[in-house]
């Protein structure tokens, strides 16, 4: 088993075990021995009041942020217990994030906002042309590729965004609001990308969201409440 | 491959901001030039000495001289018969202006062109063919011109030269000219002619200057040294010239420091322009980080975008150098001829190791000091975790840290000022220890004034003063403390340069001053006779009784200098007076003169004691109150003195000896007078000048040759010498502006990011309903109270460093001693430079700001 890989994408649960986190010198906690399980290929979702740690929670399993107890494990991966650069090189490989506010390089064209991960990760020229057209494709964003981001819309920025984070074809893909900056048919868009990356392609996504509408494309509901994850609706 | 796509970010980043990348390159490349150019002076002012001493010295080893630089040249003829030391040469040696090449001074040396194949590869062409040395020397009695120098005026072989020894002119013509090209450049300087006609133009009977040697082994210094006589004196070649070459490296010194100044501010520039640039991509690498980027890789990407970056700034810096750095060797070699050692030889000399020198350091420079903000980049926490008050509270908490290193920077630079041991070179890593210590102990003096200031708010709010100004300056005041990191360097660094401004200007001014006073005293008389025939400078002795018998003069001061030879100085001045009227600041006077008043100094003085001046004592090792005796060589051999007294004076060269006139004719053989002081009878200012406008013509009518004697006013010559010392710091200026404008350019730029990276909370403002004025008025609130903030803690840096430059830097470089006087002038300029300088730097950053769109810099992250 590498640790630094995982393993195959057969097995890409997620599993939480006791975790816990606290921010402002642990006056405020967010979570007390969570526990959670997030399936392979299976679409997450994350419901919970603003400020309840939806956020957080997506940040340690990204390994952005630490728990200051408990586990994180990705596959046979420990995540919560790899160094700064270890984490880093994980999250680069397995996880795809995608951001509410869509964080594309402004100085960068579409195309290489897209091919950026797979590049920084050492990948060849030629995967990176070929991998950038595919999902520029999947995203129905060809026309646009040598354009800034700021000429796209707020819907057409949110395709970049997702087709940067499946660029290195990751296990897991973490979606914070995805569709919060988004009118309602634009996000619906997005959605249907999303979930059918993850149930065509065995990917595990976890989304978080405040939108009824997105919730509805769950296999798994849950939400945070007093400082836990309360599992909801299966699907 | 992998840092390849980082690195196209921060590029395409920079490129998005062309000002900003344009003021970092500009900044190193101002910071490379200084250095450059500086070096380029010091290089070519060095090659000049090396070449104008080697022209004349040439191959040998030694050289024998008189006290007085005078030989008999009888002394050649026993050299060659007695021991029978065929490597030597009689040379004659007088500084000469030449008309035709527009006053231009050269070395005129007569030479034997039998005894030259030994010492000097002369090659010359009578016209057009080259031709023999020797034939055209014993053949013609003119002299050989350089090459170069008559091309360059358009002379040739047999045309008139007019030589001026003082206002004494002597026709002559060009016999030939001499190859000055390649390796025979330091011939450049030098004008060459037959022993004989040297001696027959310069009226020297049988006399030379000094005899050129070559000698083997301890056997024939042996054999010569049994041969001289009195007052004769072998002297080692080498050491004579490395003596020459010490009188000017403390000049040189002191521009390096300069150097090192403008690198300083550059340093500045290019960590404010990195780290804005930094804090400016916080947000774009918070969400590279969030995509799986390292820290290093990010760390390594800054680096690479800086290193570009100074290498294009390096470049142009060279270009900026050169060009700064010819101008400089002008100046530099105009002073060090003023007032050291006349260098005929002034060629820009570039060599590689400059230009090296240059562009590592700008490439040295950039990286050290973007290391920090590098590393800032790199630990940029992932945009998911970013909070903005971040970084901020990251340098609160290390306040007290770095106040105590800069302290303790402080102490450490302190001891090397107060040991006696601590060389020049120590001297300014002091300095600069000083520098980042005070830069370093701003960040808490910044906050603590930033809170009295806002304390100080609450007055003019009871005083009634509208709420709206009140607000802004407190907003002004508490973004400045929020923003610390940046401010704090920007505010630093206007500090350094303010305090510069004091610094110089206190040292300049105090010498100015110092030098005012000390030519008051050295030169009390209102009118000033001297000879202007420098091969016979004596005058009539009866003249100050004539001139004393003149209606309206009230006394006569009468005295004689002349050159002598020291072994351990070089050339030294001796004077002795007739009547002495001169006063002297003393800095050392003997116990046996009691209280050192005139009488009892004069006492001594003709008992045999002697004066000697600050300069003269430093460089013979004179500390009076170990052992105030010195040895000079005198016509009679090296003769010990007792020293009643040392003197402050700002002559350079091997320094100034006041002796009595029985002394003088003892030891140096002149009885003469070579100068007289007139004071005039008047009651006032106006009557003084009446008088001497009378008396002027009244004292010239004396002489029945009136062109050999130069009559001015005491005035004159006091505005003549302090116009050589106002040249002297004409480079340091220079230098200021320099370091002046890298400092502005890094205000601009800091000020510029500043704004750029609060356009969001200045769209909330415009939201709020702040008219575009106010956000104008905010902003330049912000850059005037940084300034004035800057300004006042740049007062007591600016004073401390006015001690070191006139305490430490100044004695340990010249020798010289003087009164530190701070104008309050001064510090009310500096105050209000500072705070000007960066209300004129907030200008266009407040004019953008005026402009930010509301929309869209709200929805700015």
């Amino acid at each position: 088993m590498d640790m630094d890989t995982g393993k195959g994408r057969y097995d890409m649960d997620i599993l939480i075990s006791d975790l816990n986190k606290t921010y402002d010198n642990r006056d405020r906690v967010i979570f007390q021995g969570l526990d959670a399980r997030f399936g392979t290929g299976q679409v997450s979702v994350i419901l919970g009041k603003s400020g309840k740690g939806k956020s957080s929670l997506l940040n340690l399993i990204a390994g952005i942020d630490l728990p200051d107890a408990g586990h994180i494990t990705i596959g046979n991966a420990r995540v919560s217990d790899m160094d700064d650069t270890r984490r880093t090189l994980f999250r680069r490989r397995h996880i795809g994030f995608v951001f509410q506010s869509f964080n594309l390089i402004p100085v960068l064209t579409v195309m290489e906002n897209i091919a950026l991960v797979a590049q920084i990760d050492g990948k060849d020229n030629t995967f990176c042309r070929e991998r950038t057209l595919l999902l520029l494709k999947a995203v129905g964003l060809e026309e646009r590729a040598r354009d800034f981001p700021d000429r796209l819309s707020g819907g057409e920025q949110q395709r970049v965004a997702l087709a940067r984070a499946l660029v290195n074809d990751p296990d897991i893909i973490l979606a914070d609001e995805p569709t919060g900056n988004l009118d309602s048919r634009t996000g619906a868009d997005i959605l249907e990308l999303l979930t059918t990356q993850a149930r065509n392609l065995g990917k595990t996504l976890v989304m978080v969201t405040h939108s009824d509408d997105a919730a509805a494309y769950a296999d798994h509901t849950f939400t945070v409440k007093d400082k836990q994850l309360v599992p909801g609706r299966v699907r | 491959m992998r840092l390849f796509p980082l690195v196209r970010i921060c590029f395409r980043s920079s490129r998005a901001h062309p000002l900003r990348t344009f003021l970092l390159i500009f900044g190193i490349a101002l910071g490379v030039a200084g250095v450059i150019a500086i070096d380029i002076a010091k290089t070519s002012v060095s090659k000049s000495f090396e070449l104008s001493t080697a022209a004349l010295t040439a191959r040998s080893s030694h050289q024998i001289t008189g006290s007085g630089f005078s030989l008999p040249q009888s002394l050649f003829t026993q050299l060659r018969t007695g021991p029978g030391i065929a490597a030597s040469a009689p040379v004659i040696i007088q500084q000469v202006r030449v008309a035709e090449l527009e006053d231009r001074t050269l070395s005129l040396m007569g030479v034997d062109p039998f005894s030259e194949g030994r010492f000097r590869d002369i090659r010359v062409s009578s016209g057009d063919a080259a031709d023999n040395f020797s034939s055209i020397m014993t053949e013609a009695d003119g002299v050989l011109l350089p090459r170069s120098l008559a091309l360059e005026y358009g002379l040739a072989a047999e045309s008139p030269l007019t030589l001026v020894f003082g206002e004494r002119r002597i026709r002559t013509r060009i016999a030939g000219l001499t190859d000055d090209r390649g390796t025979a450049a330091g011939l450049g300087g030098v004008l060459f002619t037959d022993i004989a006609v040297a001696q027959e133009m310069l009226g020297m009977g049988n006399r030379i200057s000094r005899i050129d040697l070559k000698l083997d082994g301890d056997r024939e210094i042996g054999a010569v040294r049994a041969l001289l006589g009195p007052g004769q004196v072998l002297v080692e070649t080498d050491r004579q010239n490395r003596a020459i070459r010490g009188l000017s490296r403390s000049f040189e010194a002191s521009l390096t420091a300069f150097s090192i100044l403008v690198l300083f501010m550059g340093i500045f520039l290019i960590y404010n322009t990195v780290s804005f640039s930094v804090s400016r991509r916080r947000s774009l690498n918070g969400t590279i980080r969030a995509l799986g980027a390292t820290r290093k890789e990010i760390f390594r990407a800054v680096e690479a975008e800086v290193l570009v970056y100074a290498l294009a700034g390096s470049c142009l810096g060279v270009v900026l150098g050169i060009a700064m750095g010819k101008g400089a060797v002008q100046a530099v070699c105009a002073t060090v001829s003023d007032m050291y050692y006349t260098l005929t030889v002034s060629q820009t000399h570039i060599t590689a190791g400059t230009l090296i020198k240059g562009v590592a350091t700008g490439l040295g420079a950039a990286l050290v000091s973007s290391v920090v903000p590098a590393l800032n980049a790199a630990n940029t926490r992932p945009v998911t975790l970013m909070q903005r008050s971040a970084s901020e509270s990251g340098l609160v908490r290390y306040i007290p840290v770095l106040a105590g290193a800069g302290v303790l920077a402080i102490g450490a630079a302190m001891m090397i000022f107060m040991s006696d041991a601590a060389g020049i070179p120590l001297v300014f890593a002091g300095v600069f220890m000083v520098f980042i210590g005070g830069s370093l102990v701003a960040p808490a003096l910044i906050l603590w004034l930033t809170r009295i200031l806002s304390a100080g708010l609450a007055l003019p709010d009871r005083l009634g003063v509208p709420g709206r100004y009140v607000v802004m300056a407190g907003m002004a005041l508490r973004n400045i403390r929020r923003s610390l990191s940046r401010t704090s360097v920007l505010i630093a660094s206007l500090m350094v340069v303010v305090s510069v401004y004091i610094g110089i200007d206190t040292m300049t001014a105090s010498l100015r001053l110092s030098i005012i006073k000390w030519v008051g005293g050295h030169i009390g008389g209102d009118i000033h006779l001297e000879s202007t025939d420098e091969l016979n400078r004596s005058l009539d002795k009866d003249l100050p009784e004539r001139i004393l018998a003149l209606d309206g003069v009230r006394d006569v001061s009468a005295y004689n200098i002349h050159r002598a030879f020291s072994s351990v100085s070089g050339e030294v001045h001796i004077f002795s007076y007739i009547r002495d009227l001169s006063e002297k600041e003393w800095t050392w006077t003997t116990p046996e003169a009691g209280a050192g008043d005139e009488a009892a100094m004069n006492a001594l003085l003709e008992q045999g004691w002697i004066f000697v001046s600050e300069i003269f004592a430093r460089a013979n090792n004179i500390v009076p109150e170990r052992d105030a005796r010195v040895v000079m060589e005198t016509r009679n051999g090296p003769e010990q003195f007792r020293i009643a007294g040392v003197f402050r004076d700002f002559f350079m060269g091997g320094g100034r000896v006041v002796v009595s006139r029985d002394t003088m004719a003892a030891y140096w053989g002149h009885e003469d007078i070579t100068a007289i002081q007139v004071f005039v009878d008047a009651r006032d200012d106006a009557a003084r000048a009446v008088q001497i406008n009378r008396l002027m013509p009244q004292v010239g009518a004396l002489f029945p040759d009136r062109g050999m004697v130069r009559i001015r006013s005491g005035l004159e010559i006091k505005q003549s010498i302090l116009a050589v010392f106002d040249n002297t710091f004409l480079i340091t200026s220079a230098l200021q502006v320099l370091t002046a404008i890298v400092a502005l350019t890094g205000i601009i730029n800091s000020v510029m990011a500043l704004i750029l990276e609060r356009s969001r909370e200045l769209g909330i403002l415009r939201a709020c309903g702040a008219v575009p004025g106010q956000v104008r008025q905010l902003v330049l609130w912000e850059c005037g109270v940084s300034g004035f903030m800057a300004g006042l803690l740049a007062l007591p840096l600016g004073g401390f460093l006015s001690w070191i430059l006139v305490d430490v830097v100044n004695f340990r470089s010249f020798g010289w001693t003087y009164e530190m006087q701070i104008s309050g002038a001064t510090l009310v300029q500096a105050l209000a430079f500072s705070g000007l300088a960066a209300l004129v730097a907030g200008i266009v950053p407040a004019l953008r700001a005026g402009r930010v769109k509301v929309a869209r810099a709200l929805r700015t992250e």
